[in-house]
């Protein structure tokens, strides 16, 4: 027997609900009681509750306005929009859009979006690459010092932010935290210090 | 372009600082940069300028750094954010104040002064905001902190005015010697030849070594930082922890800086980073046990840089053992930062055939080969990266 794809819903707007609604059984997080900050592939980082903890998933549905989490996540940018085909796919198999991050300009094109989204999620992976989706754009632009780009995060959010945010993914990778995370919640993760893993070996060469 | 006189691969700051010292010695120099200058390790360290804590085989370097952050304006034209708010190394317990107290001594007794134990009240009345458990520490008064990416920028500028060429995106796809010269030849099919090179390249620096016929054990970590929001006053001085990697300070903006040590997951073929949350969290978590006012904060910013790392934690500095006109510094090991001023000059005078000034075996290429590395492995105190 195959176990059921976990499916993590990011949003509880028009989308979200809609989402929820085509994907019984899906877990949603929705602020203000559940914050996503930060992802990886197949996993989810959280707070809430003073908390912060990891959601494993299967399929991420992203119907909330957070490029800078789908950008952590790989997803391909453009002209600051994450890239999707009709049904919401990105360029990462199992990741989806709906709602205003997909482009949609009013609440019932979100739900109607989120719905087409949902199901095709539900149906699984493409056999083929999602079409028509172009690599992460590497705009060239200067970096910005760490303490500038904390200065750029704590502004709220918004498209010209992020634009902002997302360029600097070309030279740092991810931007992380995607939202402000409280340091006594991410400091309650762990309680011990981790065991010391000695440096990464390198035998490359030059290519 | 006319043909230099001596190639630098690396723009990170020791490539820049060893490219403004040669310039103005007149020498031409070309500095081929694979990405961005300070894209790596340099513009992402914590910025601390420390001799607090340093191996002794560093303690020299250090000291003749600290005295050219102080006077960095004049080297460089900017004060590249230099702070000198003192470091302090904490003690959380008897047992580590001893350890403490046992390095101040040997400093000492080596004759060096610039370290000085402070016991408990001192600490307080240095970090008002530190914990009650602490019990006391060591501090360097004269070390502070600067901004790592102005700071290799600066310079990057300097060199620049100085006459040196600094090329970004001239990623070095194969390095041989020939007639006399060495010829790099980039992705781009750009060929640069000149009788001098310095490998410069930070954590690739092993690889540029082995193109260039000379095996030097490196290894490589992805250093994690942490940014607060802008905070009122809470510290001046930079600190570390006696026991647990740990640098933390604040910026002129009221960010607070955690880093010291933990480390995420780097590919030095893509240059891509991933982060390790729960280490960033055991960062959080010291940060925390040690300045309970953090309590409220928030976690604006998490990075990491890609930084060499060696077998035992020094950096690799001078002529290749088995190369003619090829120099080596890097390996720095997540704290050459501060060092930078200093190796600059140290770099070009090897290059420039001049003396070794400074006692340089303890940091040879050859040293993992012939003798072995220095006899004191391991350093007295953590190094905290950065």
């Amino acid at each position: 027997m195959t176990a059921k794809p976990r499916i993590v819903i990011v949003g509880g707007g028009p989308a979200g609900r809609a989402a929820l609604a085509a994907l019984p059984g899906a877990v949603q997080i929705a602020r203000p009681e559940a914050t996503a900050w930060h992802a990886e592939p197949g996993r989810l980082w959280v707070e809430g509750d003073g908390q912060v903890w990891a959601e494993p998933f299967d399929a991420l549905l992203v119907c909330a306005d957070e490029p800078l989490l789908l950008a952590a996540l790989g997803c391909a940018i453009r002209d600051g929009r994450v890239v999707a085909d009709a049904d919401g796919r990105t360029s990462l198999p199992g990741v989806s859009v709906a709602g205003r991050v997909a482009g949609a300009a009013d609440s019932q094109e979100a739900e109607r979006q989120a719905t087409i989204a949902a199901c095709a999620l539900a149906a699984g992976p493409l056999d083929t690459d999602a079409p028509g989706i172009p690599p992460a754009e590497t705009a060239p632009v200067l970096r910005l010092d760490p303490v500038d780009i904390a200065a750029l995060l704590e502004q709220p959010a918004g498209p010209e932010r992020d634009r902002a945010a997302l360029a600097q993914r070309a030279i740092l990778g991810a931007v992380v935290p995607v939202r402000p995370v409280s340091l006594a919640a991410l400091a309650s993760l762990v309680a011990a210090m981790p065991e010391a893993v000695p440096p990464q070996t390198d035998t490359g060469a030059l290519a | 372009m006319t043909d230099p006189d001596i190639l630098i691969v690396g723009g990170g700051l020791h490539g820049l600082s060893a490219a403004l010292h040669l310039a103005r010695a007149g020498r031409r120099v070309r500095v081929l940069e694979a990405r961005q200058v300070g894209a790596q390790a340099s513009g992402y360290s914590a910025g601390g300028v420390r001799t607090l804590g340093r191996h002794p085989a560093e303690v020299p370097l250090a000291l003749e750094a600290i005295e050219r952050w102080h006077d960095i304006a004049k080297l460089v034209g900017d004060d590249c954010g230099f702070r000198p708010v003192g470091q302090v190394r904490v003690a959380e317990t008897e047992a580590e104040l001893a350890q403490l107290a046992k390095r101040v001594e040997r400093l000492r007794a080596a004759g060096w002064t610039h370290e000085a134990l402070a016991d408990a009240e001192t600490v307080r009345r240095l970090l008002p905001a530190v914990a009650p458990h602490v019990v006391g520490g060591i501090v360097a008064r004269r070390d502070g902190f600067a901004s790592p990416l102005r700071t290799t920028r600066a310079f990057g500028r300097a060199a620049m005015a100085a006459g040196a060429t600094v090329i970004e995106g001239a990623h070095v796809a194969s390095v041989e010697r020939r007639a006399g010269l060495w010829r790099l030849r980039t992705d781009g099919g750009e060929t640069h030849a000149a009788p001098r090179l310095l490998n410069a390249a930070g954590a690739w620096g092993g690889r540029i070594a082995r193109a260039a016929g000379e095996s030097i054990p490196l290894g490589f970590n992805a250093f994690q930082m942490l940014l607060t929001d802008a905070l009122p006053p809470l510290l001046t001085p930079v600190v570390g922890a006696a026991g647990r990697p740990l640098s933390f300070k604040q910026s002129d903006s009221g960010h607070v800086m955690i880093g010291g040590g933990h480390k995420g997951q780097a590919d030095l073929d893509t240059g891509e980073i991933r982060l390790d949350v729960p280490r960033l969290a055991y960062s959080a978590r010291t940060a925390l046990d040690l300045f309970p006012a953090l309590r409220g904060a928030r976690i604006v910013h998490a990075w990491a840089g890609i930084e060499g790392v060696t077998p035992d934690e020094l950096p690799v500095i001078g002529r290749s053992a088995v190369a003619d006109g090829l120099v080596h510094a890097f390996g720095f090991s997540g704290h050459g930062f501060a060092l930078a001023p200093i190796v600059g000059a140290v770099v070009a005078s090897l290059l420039l055939d001049g003396p070794e000034a400074h006692a340089l075996a303890a940091f040879a290429p050859d040293r993992f080969t012939l003798g072995g590395p220095a006899p004191e492995t391991r350093s007295a105190l953590l190094q905290p990266a950065g």
